[in-house]
């Protein structure tokens, strides 16, 4: 019974999945065309004259009407097929796997690094929420979560490469992965920018997390019993102290994804971000709707995930059959 | 319990980081593992494509034209039209047959012969009605390509042209039926290795050239879209050289340093504070000497480049030919402005400025609403984007003032062209280019585009700011490039790396 109720909110989840990414591609595919300025145009320059111009829009099927276009798109999209940018002409495809050994594990490692500080540390500020660790944890969490991410990471490469030498200032290694060494020693200063933004944020749900549970009844009778105040939380608190903490990794996780895009331009990484930048600037209009896609379409699978996550933590939500 | 091995791997992976991090040592991230000779140069300045005939990419000619391709003629570090692929050239008395003849033993980086159907090909690509070469206008006046044999090209016109083989020299050679260039398809000191996109590309020097050897093995180009970043890579050894300095607040960190060398060269590069001359109350000559007289340019440039740089009158640097110093025609006189907008009759002008937004533009924008407000005039800001700026100002003239860099060598030849953004309509200026470009002798090409130099800024058909300087900043140690930036390209064949 309670197998077959799992399937089919599974089903459902991934039914309003596919309408919510269909329905993003019509918005961003509309809402870039409403942009002023084309890929012609912004390719071609100063010095060509309106006849090149209107060769080039037929050449690259933008002088045909906006639906048409749509049409083509989502007909290519649905065979796997991204597109060709506008301006350089390579398949969108290639381009977009050629920036991700950069903006994954970036991302990757920003939100494992965050959930490492920002749990140990949002659970003791909570326990010891009036003691001075408490307090220093929330001044901090308050600080990093006012400042933006740019910022941190310029001062960082202001410190730590340009005054101490410890590492690039930015830019990756041209062999990639090939020079692991070098490639994780440029990932380092980004990665700790990005993890410091996001670990203010985290700290913050933790620790009040941590303290609703505190707060509950049953932890009140745990100690109650005799239990120390770390061992009632161990037993009783963490899985339910868990659920929406596992709600915020899971838009952090998204967020993880969206800092790294940001902190590329200021690390001089060829990601997703410079990518997704250029593209805009450039009005490669197939670049930037695979790359908002994409990104929406991750969006929307680790909240589907962090759904059945917080279902397995809670059989609570399991028997209410996704009314939450 | 399942979160374990979850758990190990995050730990795995930051240990993993740390241990890296602190493991390196002092060498930087992106150099290791290169040449310890190759070049490594910085700029923010990217090719868009590799197609050819698709607008005019200032990122490939800077990176490729010269260095890895080359045109029948070309355009030296001065400015000077010097012979290339065409080891000389003949002109028919009435100067409509043009004989170019090729260098012997050319060939291409995958070892085929250059042949002249090479070169018939290529320039019949770049003309043909398909073509989107910017610039493809001023080739236009070749009628008929041909090859007579196989290390003759002869090209026809319809007409004298002074400027053509300035023009060929842009124009570059590849491979019979190539459209795209690539790493077998050039002749230059240096083959194509590769480009990823948003970081870098490489050329290595091509050992049977044609001519003399490049100096240094290969050259790699980094792209930044910060230039802070970009600074930040020069200052910490990741780079040799960095092609053009933006502005002065980046110099500070390098003067003084004996590790690097500042140069300045001149550009052509002039930035324009243009008028759409076709609307009021533009059209009126009054009204733009007015606003020109208003504003105080040597100011301007001091606080835009702090001493670097030239104020200049008129569209010409003075590296063209045809250049007449009239920075003081329209100079900083408020007085003279006002009376001359009482006569022309305008009160309380409030005037849009469409710009593009940078440190420098800003600063512009601000000192001329200053300037400008001092004669009665208002000046509204109007940030937009590169691509906004091509389609509301320069195809759609939707537009009543714009801030625009112009970075082409001899492009004061537009304002013969009524259609242009600025919409400057002379017919004397029209004629005058006309028959300078039909001139039978430089001297009276040079002596025309004089008087239409003249005119222009008499007429004040665009209120020309300054000219950028030339800032390259190198390690101590390399030398050999450019100081100047007159042409399209940055020639790398003489850069050496000493001691």
């Amino acid at each position: 019974m309670a197998r077959h109720l799992l399937t089919r909110s599974l089903l459902t989840r991934v039914a309003s999945l596919l309408v919510s990414l269909a329905l993003a591609a019509v918005v961003v595919f509309v809402v870039l065309r409403l942009l002023p300025g084309d890929a012609a145009g912004a390719s071609l320059g100063v010095g060509t004259t309106s006849d090149q111009l209107e060769g080039l829009r037929a050449e690259l099927g933008t002088d045909q009407p906006v639906p048409v276009q749509l049409g083509q798109w989502v007909a290519g999209l649905v065979q796997g097929d991204l597109g060709t940018s506008f301006v350089s002409r390579q398949p969108v495809a290639d381009l977009v796997a050629a920036r991700l050994p950069v903006t994954l594990p970036l991302s990757l490692a920003a939100f494992v690094l965050a959930v490492l500080v920002s749990v140990p540390l949002g659970v003791a500020a909570a326990v010891w929420r009036r003691g001075p660790l408490g307090v220093v944890v929330s001044a901090l969490s308050q600080l990093g979560v006012a400042v933006p991410v740019f910022w941190v990471g310029v001062l960082l490469v202001l410190v730590l490469a340009l005054q101490l030498g410890w590492l690039p200032p930015g830019g990756f290694p041209r062999q990639g992965w090939g020079d692991p060494a070098a490639a994780v020693r440029a990932l380092v200063l980004p990665v700790v920018t990005v993890a410091i933004a996001m670990s203010a944020v985290m700290v913050r749900y933790v620790r009040s997390a941590t303290l609703d549970v505190l707060d509950q009844d049953y932890v009140r009778t745990a100690r109650s019993l005799g239990y120390g105040r770390w061992a009632a939380l161990r037993r009783h608190g963490l899985r339910n102290g868990a659920a929406p903490v596992v709600a915020i990794l899971g838009i952090e996780l998204a967020t993880s994804l969206l800092g790294a895009v940001v902190i590329e331009n200021v690390f001089a990484l060829p990601g997703l971000g410079t990518l997704l930048l250029d593209s805009v600037e450039a009005r490669d209009l197939p670049v930037v709707q695979a790359l908002v896609l994409g990104l929406t379409a991750v969006v929307l699978v680790v909240n589907v995930g962090v759904d059945l996550a917080q279902r397995a933590l809670d059989p609570r939500l399991r028997l209410t059959g996704g009314a939450r | 319990m399942r979160t374990r091995p979850l758990v190990g791997a995050a730990l795995s992976a930051v240990a993993a980081l740390a241990l890296a991090a602190c493991s390196g040592g002092g060498s930087t991230g992106a150099s290791s593992s290169m040449p310890q000779d190759e070049i490594v140069i910085g700029t923010t300045n990217e090719p868009t494509g590799l197609v050819r005939n698709v607008g005019g990419s200032s990122g490939v000619s800077q990176t490729m034209t010269r260095n890895v391709f080359e045109g029948l003629t070309a355009v030296d570090v001065d400015g000077q039209v010097v012979p290339a692929l065409a080891e000389s050239w003949d002109v028919s008395e009435d100067g409509l047959t043009y004989t170019f003849h090729l260098q012997p033993d050319v060939v291409f980086h995958d070892g085929t012969e250059l042949t002249a159907d090479d070169v018939v090909w290529s320039i019949s690509d770049a003309i043909s009605p398909e073509s989107k070469l910017a610039r493809k206008n001023d080739l236009a006046v070749i009628t008929d390509i041909s090859a007579p044999d196989d290390e003759t090209v002869q090209l026809t016109l319809s007409r004298r042209s002074q400027s053509l083989t300035f023009n060929l020299a842009g124009l570059t050679v590849v491979q019979e039926g190539d459209s795209e260039l690539g790493p077998d398809n050039g002749t230059g000191p240096y083959r194509f290795v590769e480009w990823v996109q948003g970081d870098h590309l490489t050329i290595e020097r091509f050992d049977d050239y044609w001519g003399e050897q490049a100096k240094n093995p290969g050259v790699t180009f980094r792209f930044f879209d910060d230039p802070t970043a970009l600074n930040n890579a020069l200052l910490v050894g990741d780079l040799d050289l960095v092609i053009a300095e933006n502005s002065p607040d980046q110099l500070v960190q390098f003067e003084d340093d004996p590790r690097f060398t500042i140069t300045e060269g001149s550009s052509t590069t002039k930035q324009l504070w243009a008028f759409n001359d076709r609307v009021a109350p533009f059209s009126d000559v009054r009204v733009r000497q007015a606003l020109y007289k208003a504003i105080d340019r040597d100011a301007l440039l001091e606080a835009v480049w702090d001493g670097y740089g030239q104020v200049i009158g008129s569209m010409v640097p003075p590296t063209d030919p045809w250049f007449v110093d009239q920075a003081d025609v329209h100079a900083y006189d408020p007085a003279a402005a006002r009376d001359l907008l009482a006569q022309a009759g305008v009160t309380n002008l409030t005037i849009p400025v469409d710009y593009i937004p940078d440190d420098t533009t800003e600063t512009v924008v601000q000192l001329l609403r200053s300037d400008l407000a001092d004669v009665g005039v208002t000046l509204t800001p109007n940030p937009i984007d590169d691509a906004t700026w091509y389609q509301k100002v320069y195809t759609d003239h939707d537009f009543q003032t714009t801030l625009m860099g112009h970075v082409n060598p001899r492009d004061v030849v537009w304002y013969a062209n009524p259609d242009f953004y600025w919409g400057y309509d002379n017919p004397q200026v029209q004629e005058w280019v006309a028959q300078a470009d039909q001139a039978a002798t430089e001297e009276e090409q040079v002596e025309l585009l004089r008087r239409v130099n003249e005119t222009i800024g008499q007429e004040a058909a665009s209120a020309w700011l300054y000219l950028d300087p030339q800032i390259r900043v190198a390690k101590a140690e390399i030398s050999g490039f450019p100081v100047d930036q007159v042409t399209e390209s940055f020639y790398v064949a003489d850069i050496v790396r000493e001691g």
